[in-house]
Order: structure tokens, then sequence, then C-alpha cells
């Protein structure tokens, strides 16, 4: 008997061995296979593990997964500040619009009623010889404008010739030659028929403008301002350009000081 | 009262206006009005001889001759102060024609002619660029250093009161 059919005899032992002792594991090896490789029985088995997990994922989503998920959130708002304000502004805009306007009205139809439940003679009268409703006239007593500042401009340049406030405010020469940057930008741009711009409104905060040959007058107000009463104001600035300061016509530049005092005295003390 | 003049900031991009005069003047606007009006009002109190003269400094953003500047930027003015970058050629090469076109926009306006960021050149070759330069430099100066930036102004404002 050759060595080689003793080896081939002792593996065939061995393989009748295994198949007695590994009997049970080798057909519960097969059984899995059979589950792995038919996507029907898989998906028997898998399916209430996955279900479960998810049962446990969605009654404990934010406890896992909130502070990351915040995160995200902050993080993608930031970098899309200005996408979500261009969305938010149309609207919001609008929404407060409808709220003022409807406040507004709520509030003057109070007024309406009071005024009826409280006559008063000056203002009847003031009414009538207006043509103002009453109930304008008290709201305008209670929303007053006031002018806060103005400048008398050399035109080309830019350089401050005088002025008058009625509050502490920037550096005046850089806040005139600023403006005219400004009014020289706007002209230029949207250069039409050689128009001045004649009004900045910022808020409740307006600058009405007056041009004339070499120089222009601003005049800086805050509050409510009707179209009416900002005709009278242009009149007031033309009268004042056209009569109070042509003596200094030609040597504005040198006579800051007076036109200043003649400005304090014509617009913020009157 | 203080004798108050209008002086224009112009040269070609980057050649460091607003870098040199940020530093000695008075600020209250951001640069972005650079961007967007293209123009920015600084102010400078230099004092002569017991006497202030305030300089009301326009500096201009782009090129001279640029289009998408207003030219009314420029009216009223009564001095221009033109800024080349010694390190960059192409800053002086219409130097001559940016000239020529603020003068007669500008006429009896005193012109300086600025070279600056000194601090990038040896003196060798500060000497070699100046001898290319079509025009004198009334100033070399150097925005990372301050050198000559005051007497700049004051020269301005001596010849004002002079006038």
């Amino acid at each position: 008997m050759t060595s080689g059919n003793h080896i081939q005899d002792e593996e065939q032992a061995l393989e009748r061995l295994k198949s007695i002792l590994l009997r049970q594991d080798r057909a519960e090896l097969e059984e899995i296979r059979g589950i792995l490789n038919n996507k029907e029985k898989l998906s028997e088995k898998v399916k209430p593990i996955i279900l479960d997990h998810f049962i446990f994922l969605k009654e404990n989503f934010s406890q896992e997964y909130e502070s990351i998920i915040n995160d995200l959130i902050d993080k993608k708002l930031k970098q899309s500040e200005s996408d979500i304000l261009d969305i938010i502004y149309p609207s919001l805009g609008k929404m407060i619009s409808k709220y003022v306007s409807l406040q507004i009205t709520t509030l003057k139809e109070s007024i309406e009623n009071s005024v009826k439940s409280k006559f008063s003679f000056t203002r009847s009268i003031t009414s009538f010889f207006t043509g103002v409703k009453e109930s304008d006239l008290i709201l305008k007593d209670a929303v007053t404008s006031a002018i806060e500042e103005v400048y008398l401009i050399q035109k080309d340049s830019g350089l401050l010739l005088a002025s008058a406030s009625n509050q502490e405010s920037m550096d005046k020469d850089v806040v005139a030659g600023m403006l005219t940057a400004i009014k020289s930008f706007v002209e230029d741009a949207f250069n039409k028929d050689a128009q001045d711009l004649e009004t900045i409104e910022y808020g409740s905060y307006k600058i009405v403008i007056r041009s004339y040959y070499s120089f222009y007058i601003a005049v800086a107000i805050s509050g409510a301002l009707s179209t009416s009463e900002r005709g009278i104001l242009s009149e007031k600035i033309d009268s004042f350009a056209a009569n109070e300061i042509k003596i200094y016509k030609g040597k504005y530049d040198s006579a800051g000081t007076e036109i200043s005092s003649l400005l304090e005295k014509q617009f913020i003390f009157s | 009262m203080m004798t108050s003049k209008k002086i224009i900031l112009t040269g070609s991009f980057g050649v460091g206006k607003t870098s040199i005069f940020n530093q000695f003047m008075f600020q209250k606007f951001s640069d972005k009005y650079l961007t967007t009006i293209g123009v920015k009002v600084n102010k400078k109190v230099v004092n002569i001889n017991n006497e202030d003269v305030s300089l009301l400094v326009w500096d201009i953003a782009g090129e001279v001759t640029q289009d998408k500047v207003p030219t009314s930027y420029f009216l009223g003015a009564s001095g221009i102060i033109y800024v080349i970058d010694l390190s960059r050629p192409t800053t002086f090469e219409k130097l001559e024609s940016d000239i020529t076109y603020l003068k007669k926009l500008l006429p009896g306006a005193i012109v300086k002619l600025v070279g600056n960021k000194k601090d990038l050149l040896s003196e060798e070759e500060l000497e070699e660029t100046i001898k290319v330069i079509s025009k004198p430099l009334d100033s070399v100066t150097s925005a990372k250093t301050g050198e000559n930036i005051e007497e700049l102004f004051i020269s301005l404002a001596e010849s004002y009161l002079v006038k």
C-alpha cells in the first residue's frame, strides 16, 4: 500500500467524521444561505428589525439629532441670509403697510368720534377756511415736522458756505461734500432734461433741496411733511435765496457767519 | 472764517489713493461709498502760520477719463492730486493725457503729481523709474510708512494762502 492511498483514506475518514459532527451546522448554514439569496425570505427577516429601529428613531429623533439639525439650520440660514431676506421683504413690506393703514384708519375713526364729542372752536374755524378736515388737523398736531438742519452749499465744489442746525450733527463740511456727491451722482445717472435732485427721503427724515445758479440750499426735516407744507417750505427757501442773501451775491464764501445767522433766524427759530 | 478748498484725489485703480490718505483724514463715511457712488469725501485741516486751511478731499474711484465716474465730481476743485504706483508702469502710461484732460476741465487748479509705493523699490529702482516718468513728480510717498503725505497737504494749503 502506497503513502498516497493512505493519505486519501485519511481524508475520506475525516470527511465522513465532519459530515457526522457538522451535519446540523451545515444544515443551518444552508438554510441561512437560502434566506440570504431569496429576497422575499430575507425581507421577511429584516423588516421587523428595521421597523423597530424606525419606531425608535421616530420617538427619539429630537433627542438623538436635535443639536445636529439645529447646527445645520443655523449654518444654512447664515449662508442664505440675503436670499431669505429677498424672499421675506416683499411680503413683510406688504404686511406692514396693510397693518399701518389699518391702524391709521382706526386712529382716524377714533379721532373723528372724539372730535364729534369734543368741540373746538379754533379748530373748526381753521378747518372751515383751509378746507382741511378737523381730524387731519388733530393728526398733524400730534405728529409735527421740525427743521433740523439747513445748509447753503456751493453748487459745483460742494463746499459749505453757511449752515444752521437744531442738533449736534456730523462734520458739516463733510456732510455738504457727500450730499453734493450724491446729488451729482443721481443727476448724472438719471439725467433727463437736466433736472435737479429735489428730495432725499430716509424713513421719517427728509432733505428738501432747492438749486440755484451757483449754490443750493438743503433743508433736513424730521417728521411728517404734507405736500402743501412742502410747497410752503420750498417757497420760503426760494424767497430766502432771492431776497435775504442777495446782498452777498458773489461773496458767499466770505459771508458765511452772517448767512448762517440768517438761516438760523429764518428756518430754525421761526 | 477758515479757508476751504475742494481737492480731487485721482489716478488709476490700485495705486493706493485711499490707503495713503485714510491715515491722515478726518473720516466719517465708510469706504463703501467708493464702490457705490464712486466717491468719498474726506476732510483734512492744515495749519499754516496759525491759519487753518480746510481741504475737502474727494477720493474718486476709477480711472480719470472713465465714463462711469460723473464729470461733475471734478467741478469746482481747486487742486488735483494725481497718484501713480511707482512699482507699476501701467499706472503712469496715460499720465500726459489724463493731466491734459484735467487741466482743461479745471483750469487754474493746482496739480500735484504723486508717486506712491516708494517702499516697494530700492533707491536705484526709484531713480530709474523717475527717469521714465514723462512728468516731474511733486512728491514720492509711501502709504506703508506715511512718508511725505503730511508735507504734500501742507504744500497744497500753502499755495492757497499765497494766492
